[in-house]
Order: structure tokens, then C-alpha cells, then sequence
């Protein structure tokens, strides 16, 4: 069958624009490798989105969940690994060789965790180092662990595993900790956490699994060992958008380039929602205002080609 | 029998277990988090630290490998 829209992804900007897509009687396919996308990894509490004092990430998730079903929408779960356009139809093919049709793709495949690319990173994935503090944080319990990354990634995880940990060091590049005003103090007054700033990562070390992380000290270019049992990477992330091959323009980070007013990509029918797209901030709010202009679009131009 | 290795704050869990539900596949889930042991026998049989840990039948599937899970319990 040949779908009017595929919408690629789960995060907040795939179920906005499925919820629009919906009211527009679209027929539509959900395709993501989970649901949530980033919401699911947050660390803390979400308090800064309409409508809700405070919620955590999972919670919002299961509430996106709820308002699907409420919808008829279902997530497909697989994970797509390229895409092509032949005769105005679009083919979106998965990793587990499914090939889906569609007349429009809308793309909000959000954004992956950035590695520190240092020695022992991949050796270690799982063993120790993580991308998911929400997840594995727990099975920290009463270990040292540090946090890679001062921005407000860094520091939210680091406050989430304090609630877990025996001792969580947050290494930061720069020489100040860029996380916001609210972060910082929150860090600052857990005794269980330390800031070193002018740290730059040069190894994780272990046997089977962590056991140490070593940084150079870039006021004093001096190398210096920390002992700890984890190690989660929160230096910020990549957009996720290798499998779009020719039919969009990238800038130089990766993310999608899109027309302003419709967010449509070069390929005329296919448009780009989220945290995958160009932009200088990346917040849910602003995900899911353009999972639903996508959404808008993708209903026009499926109006004006069928 | 298929053992869930989880941690209640793990997402990816949830979406797994509600997977296997939708398939009308029993399983047992095992919280890491409250059970040291339990987390000592996961990482002895998956040879890491992360979750979920999905075990059918004794094949050992690291994090919710759809395809992966698919194919050991005969899903489509």
C-alpha cells in the first residue's frame, strides 16, 4: 500500500506533526527505532513546556504514548536506513529489509549523542560507558562515576546519578561549565559533585570494564587519572541524518536545510521537523511547533500532487 | 522463557516489555536497580553494564535489538 505520509521518528516533532497529520485524515505510517526520541533520555525534569509545571521524561513519553492511541496511531518500530523518490512516490526502507511507499516524508529523526572519540570509548560501550544515564545510571549504585560534558546535559546527569552514585566528577573542556544558571546551583550545592573545568578527555581504561578516566589538565597540560566505574558522555549530539543520502542539502553539522515557511527539504514532498534540522537551539517546544508546520505542509502538497 | 534485565527508569525497557506484550509474549522482569546479584548474573551473561538485557531462551540479546528479538522468537 502507499501511504499519504511517513512521518520518520518518535520524538516530540514525529508525534506533533502525526497528531496534525491525523486531523487532516492523512493515512499515515509512524517509523522509529523507539518512541520519545531524546524526551525518553532526559535526565531531569522537563520544566520549562507549556501546560506542565514540571514532568519527567519518561512520563511525558508515556503521555505521547496515550495521546497516539487516542489518535489510531501506532509506532512501527524500525530503525530507517535510506530513502529514495522514483515517479513522486517515496520508498523509506528499514534495517530489517521493509520497504515502505509514501506520497509525502516527513523526517524527525532527531539527533544522536556525540562521542569524545578518545581511546578506550568503543572498548568500553556498555562496559562502563554510557549514553544513557537514565537507563543505566541505576546500575551505578554506590560507585564513582564521571559525567563528560559541562553544558546542562552534563549537569543534569550528573545531579540524576548522585541520586544513585557514591561520587560523579564532571569533566568540562572549557574553562567555565556552560550549563545554565539553575543547573550550576544545583551542582553546586550536591556534595556529592565535583566540576573540573580545563579537562580535556584523553583515555578510558579498564580491564573488562572501567576502571579509570584520564584527562589532561589544560591550564597545566599535566595528565591526571580519576578511579570510576562509569563514564557517561553528555557532550551534546549529532544529527541524525546520514540515511537522507542526495535528497537534502546538509550544512556543515550535518543538519538538514529546509525552506523556512514550509519546512520542506531540496525534494519537493519530503520535509524535516526537529532536532535534525539547522538551528541554533534545540528544545522540545521548538520540535514539536515544527513536527506540526511539517505536518501542514506535508498536507498541502499531498493535496495539490493527488 | 524470555528474562528482562531492566532498570525502572529505563525507557527503552518499557517499550520492550510493551512490545513483547503486543505480541502476547510472557516474559519476567528482573529490576538491576534493587538486586545486586541479579545485576552481577546480567553482566556476567551479556558481558556489559548497559540495559535492557533480553534473554530468550538463553540467546542473550544486548539492548532492544528489534530485528534480533524478531527472529528468536519467530515474530513478524
Amino acid at each position: 500500500m502507499t501511504y499519504d505520509l511517513i512521518i520518520i521518528g518518535a520524538g516530540p516533532a514525529g508525534v506533533s506533526a502525526a497528531v496534525y497529520a491525523t486531523r487532516q485524515k492523512l493515512s499515515i505510517l509512524m517509523l522509529s527505532k523507539d518512541i520519545g526520541g531524546q524526551v525518553a533520555k532526559k535526565a531531569v525534569d522537563i520544566e520549562n513546556y507549556p501546560g506542565f509545571e514540571k514532568i519527567s521524561g519518561p512520563d511525558l513519553v508515556d503521555l505521547y504514548k496515550k495521546q497516539l492511541k487516542a489518535n489510531d496511531l501506532s509506532v512501527t518500530l524500525g530503525e530507517v536506513v535510506g530513502i529514495e523518490k522514483n515517479d513522486n512516490i517515496f520508498s523509506v526502507k528499514t534495517v530489517d529489509d521493509k520497504e515502505y511507499k509514501a506520497i509525502s516524508v516527513i523526517v524527525t529523526s532527531g539527533a544522536e549523542s556525540k562521542l569524545i572519540h578518545v581511546p578506550g570509548e568503543e572498548e568500553f560501550a556498555g562496559k562502563g560507558v554510557s549514553y544513557c544515564s537514565l537507563c543505566d545510571g541505576p546500575v551505578f549504585k554506590n560507585k564513582d562515576v564521571a559525567v563528560v560534558g559541562g553544558g546542562n546535559n552534563g549537569f543534569e546527569t550528573a545531579v540524576f546519578l548522585s541520586n544513585y552514585v557514591k561520587s560523579v566528577k564532571v569533566l568540562e573542556y572549557g574553562e567555565k561549565a556552560n550549563a545554565d544558571a539553575e543547573n550550576q546551583e544545583l551542582v553546586a550545592k550536591n556534595p556529592n559533585i565535583e566540576v573540573i573545568t580545563n579537562a580535556q578527555v584523553t583515555k578510558i581504561e579498564g580491564k573488562v570494564f572501567v576502571s579509570a578516566i584520564y584527562y589532561e589538565d589544560r591550564a597545566n597540560k599535566k595528565e591526571k587519572k580519576i578511579d570510576v566505574s562509569g563514564v557517561f558522555v553528555e557532550i551534546g549530539y549529532s544529527p541524525s541524518t546520514n540515511f537522507l543520502g542526495n535528497l537534502v542539502d546538509l550544512n556543515e553539522k550535518n543538519e538538514v536545510i529546509f525552506n523556512s515557511e514550509t519546512l520542506e527539504t531540496k525534494t519537493p514532498g519530503l520535509f524535516s521537523a526537529g532536532d535534525c534540522n539547522v538551528s541554533r537551539y534545540k528544545q522540545i517546544v521548538m520540535a514539536s511547533g515544527q513536527g506540526a508546520l511539517a505536518a501542514l505542509s506535508a498536507y498541502n502538497y499531498i493535496r495539490k500532487v493527488s | 522463557m524470555v528474562i528482562i534485565y531492566s532498570t525502572p527508569t529505563c525507557v527503552y525497557c518499557h517499550s520492550l516489555m510493551e512490545y513483547l506484550k503486543s505480541k502476547n509474549i510472557e516474559y519476567k522482569d528482573i529490576d538491576v536497580s534493587k538486586d545486586e546479584k541479579e545485576l552481577e548474573k546480567m553482566v556476567a551473561i551479556s558481558g556489559q553494564m548497559g540495559v535492557p538485557v533480553i534473554d530468550i531462551d538463553g540467546n542473550v540479546v544486548i539492548g532492544f535489538d528489534k530485528k534480533r528479538v524478531d527472529e528468536l522468537l519467530n515474530l513478524k
